[in-house]
């Protein structure tokens, strides 16, 4: 068990956005998040890692490592990001600075990181675009130069620098094309089986739940309607709204597919 | 009967590059035909060329039998009111300070004298209005509505209901449902499918999505850098003579 | 007293309280000069100059025996009225210009951009001091000067608005919908358009009242005996020390009308910006 989320609420003033929810995420575990816009999963995910706007309360508890990371005091949970959860989001844009080149946003993370050796750090980097399918030369250029693909593929190398315990995947790929998605996907199961890191995989597509995750939880209105192992999931699911979801994204007809891979 | 006719269409933005690379296609009268690939092939650059909104560099368009080049200004009105569309991004698609209707009846307004509508009639505006957002399942109070006001699944209906008003030949829907929810997606599919029923008309379906394409379509194309790759009709997407690139796409869904 | 008191719904509320009512009194006055005048304001009274308030003369008298209160109110149409004809002028031209800049492009909008930025290069107010010193002091020369300078400010919103509006989706199906370019502007750019005009001028219809105000009150604008405000402060400045009440009435009337112009001109800001904008 890595992470360990009981009784997490989230309110805004008078409004819950997240209504107790309890779940825990095991080592090396692909746990996938499924819920529409509004059911309160971005915030989940931004209360673990203490990332709430000013007028969001969280309480409850998230235990990593045996204590409650919700009540750290701001220098350790700096620490704790980047080093123990890390974290890529959908607008993979505006999760770099305009004005900096992908190399020195990775020099500045690892120097706040405390790895002073120059040398060191560049080899860091050279391995984590190499690790993500990136050319290396590709690391001096600004984010604006690089494609949306490109770009996702630099916020992995950034946030699996320093071997993270978990990354949370917050729809990063929403905003991708069917492809483009799939081949992030895969690179993240790749990363996953290589360093052993636990992702939450937060989404809104079935489809990408049904092919790589280990667990799933179904959030709607704030709380978690029903969660398990995938195949309970996929095939028994049971309340109807996990059901509406499998519905609702098409897919192709599965049985000519078994004969079309023979 | 072929409604358009699209022969080594060639389109480029940058000097030396081709972003729509000698493709040739033809769309029946009522089917569905639908485009997949991933960004930056090309698609939405040919959707933005077949609605006569971007010059062609290269190769011709052909509608009722007159290369749209060559189109006079009579010909070219007939071609736009035969050819709608339905894009991506729904709030865009709409003007934030128009009402509903008055989005609504751009097309109408502009064509009718020329019209002779099949399923619609007009007998005043409002009632105008009333059928279209009946059509699409919406509730007719919408019409006096500001877009702000309306979810992106309902703001996509309105943009079908615009299409649709003219009874155009020929729909060319631009990623319709990417910026939905998956809910909303799967709803817009079907009010697509049974539109079409209803009104006969043609679709060119793009997407990136090889599944929703599959499910509304009768016919499949897919382009990859500007170059169409491959095209086949829905029952043969797993034969083995399809290209490998739509064999990767394929696994990927 | 919490802030909470005060919510933005209230002080919306309580703006538009103040507004209507302000406007109530105003028009109340202008209908009075229009309909009831006692004294005619320039009818001079000598012998009972700068005399105390009194049921004749409810402000008392100038320093030439006029009535000072028909003399504020008269300007009140005056400095409204001449405000006004110089903001729609500047509007008639500024749009026309904008629109022909925004929608055709090229050289037409380059050679606007120069001109403009060449009236942008000096402050409004140095312009029409200069102007006014050149062509010869009188309010219609005031009044050419402002328009001069303020019509550039329509012109380049009005541009700015096409430019930002003809790039998006909306406009695009509205050629494929088959709309000529010209029935474009009337129904999709032109509430665009009017929204950000009437915000614009009704922030300048203060800034044009105190820039009138000013230029008269040093004898740029209008000229006496006409009883514009400003002209009116300048008459009494030397009758500050025994009778201020005489500075201090047209002052306080331009204070007033030029704050509510500004509550005005904020509300319709909320009105036209916030509301129908993308959201929350």
């Amino acid at each position: 068990m890595i992470l360990s989320i009981n009784d997490l609420t989230v309110s805004h003033g008078e409004k819950t956005i997240v209504d107790r929810v309890s779940l825990t995420i095991d080592k090396g575990e692909w746990f996938a998040l499924v819920g529409q816009s509004g059911s309160g999963k971005t915030m989940l995910s931004q209360a673990i890692g203490q990332l709430l706007g000013p007028n969001l309360r969280a309480s409850g508890s998230v235990s990593y490592q045996g204590s409650n990371i919700l009540e750290h005091p701001k220098t350790e949970m700096n620490q704790l990001r980047g080093k123990a959860i890390s974290y890529i989001f959908q607008d993979y844009h505006g999760s770099f600075t305009p004005f900096l080149t992908i190399q020195q946003h990775m020099e500045e993370y690892l120097q706040t990181h405390g790895v002073k050796e120059k040398k060191k750090r560049k080899n860091m980097i050279k391995e984590a675009f190499e690790s993500v399918g990136l050319d290396v030369p590709l690391v001096k250029r600004y984010p604006f130069q690089l494609s949306g693909g490109q770009l996702q593929r630099a916020s992995i190398a950034l946030a699996l620098l320093l071997e993270p315990d978990i990354l949370i995947a917050d729809e990063a790929t929403t905003a991708l094309d069917s492809v483009s998605a799939h081949r992030i996907l895969s690179l993240l199961q790749e990363l996953q089986q290589k360093t052993g890191c636990a992702i939450l995989f937060i989404t809104h597509d079935w489809r990408h739940v049904a092919r790589y995750a280990d667990k799933i939880a179904v959030m709607k209105d704030g709380k978690i309607i029903e969660s398990g192992s995938k195949q309970k999931l996929i095939h028994q699911p049971e309340h109807a709204y996990t059901k509406q979801l499998i519905q609702a994204a098409p897919t192709l007809p599965m049985r000519i597919k078994e004969a079309s891979k023979s | 009967m072929t409604v358009m006719e699209i022969s080594n269409l060639k389109k480029s933005y940058t000097p030396g590059k081709l972003a729509v690379n000698d493709v040739s296609l033809s769309i029946q009268q009522g089917e569905s035909l639908g485009l997949v690939g991933e960004s930056g092939c090309g698609k939405s650059t040919l959707a933005r060329c077949l609605l006569g909104v971007e010059k062609i560099d290269g190769g011709s368009i052909i509608y009722n039998n007159t290369p749209l080049a060559n189109a006079n200004r009579k010909e070219f009105r007939d071609y736009r009111r035969n050819v709608q569309t339905v894009f991506q991004n729904p709030t865009a698609a709409l003007n934030p300070k128009l009402k509903i209707k008055d989005s609504l009846l751009d097309p109408y307004l502009q064509f009718q004298r020329e019209l002779e509508l099949e399923h619609f009639t007009f007998s005043s505006k409002q009632g105008f209005v009333e059928q279209l957002l009946e059509v699409v399942e919406l509730p007719k109070e919408l019409g006096d509505r500001y877009p702000h006001e309306l979810s992106g699944g309902q703001k996509q209906r309105v943009t079908i209901a615009r299409a649709i008003s003219i009874e155009p030949k020929l729909i060319i829907l631009d990623e319709p449902t990417a910026s939905l929810d998956v809910l909303s997606q799967g709803a817009v599919l079907e009010l697509l499918a049974s539109l079409q029923k209803t009104l006969g008309m043609s679709y060119l379906f793009i997407s990136h999505d090889l599944a929703a394409v599959y499910q509304l379509c009768q016919r499949i194309a897919v382009m990859k850098d500007g170059e169409l790759l491959d095209i086949f009709q829905k029952e043969d997407i797993y034969d083995y003579s399809r290209h490998a690139y739509t064999k990767e796409l394929i696994s990927i869904f | 007293m919490s802030v909470m008191a005060f919510s933005p719904k209230k002080i919306k509320k309580a703006k538009l309280w103040l507004i209507s009512a302000l406007l109530l009194v105003v028009l109340a006055a202008v209908a009075y000069t229009f309909l009831y005048l006692k004294h005619a304001a320039t009818m001079t009274d000598v012998g009972n100059r700068l005399a105390s308030p009194s049921w004749e003369h409810p402000m008392g008298t100038d320093h030439l025996g006029r009535d000072v209160m028909t003399r504020l109110l008269l300007g009140f149409r005056l400095t409204v009225g001449y405000s006004m004809i110089a903001l729609l002028a500047a509007v008639i031209i500024g749009v026309p210009f904008g629109l022909l800049a925004g929608l055709r492009g090229g050289w037409v909008d380059r050679l606007f951009m120069r001109i403009a930025d060449g009236f942008l290069a000096f402050p409004d107010t140095v312009i029409a001091i200069v102007l006014s010193g050149l062509l010869g002091p009188g309010i219609g020369n005031l009044l050419f000067a402002i328009v001069l300078v303020k019509w550039v400010n329509y012109a380049r919103m009005v541009r700015s608005t096409v430019l930002t509006e003809v790039q998006k989706d909306y406009i695009t199906i509205a050629r494929i919908n088959g709309l000529s370019a010209f029935t474009i502007m009337r129904k999709h750019l032109m509430p665009h358009i009017i929204g950000n005009v009437l915000v614009l001028a009704s922030l300048d219809f203060g800034k044009i009242i105190l820039l009138i105000s000013s230029l008269s009150y040093i004898g740029l604008g209008a000229q006496p005996p006409t009883p514009e405000w400003g002209a009116m402060l300048n008459e009494s400045r030397p009758y500050f020390q025994a009778n201020p009440e005489m500075m201090i009435y047209p002052g306080l009337a331009i204070v007033v009308v030029v704050l509510v112009a500004n509550i005005l001109g904020d509300y319709l800001r909320d009105k036209f910006d916030v509301k129908k904008e993308v959201q929350p």
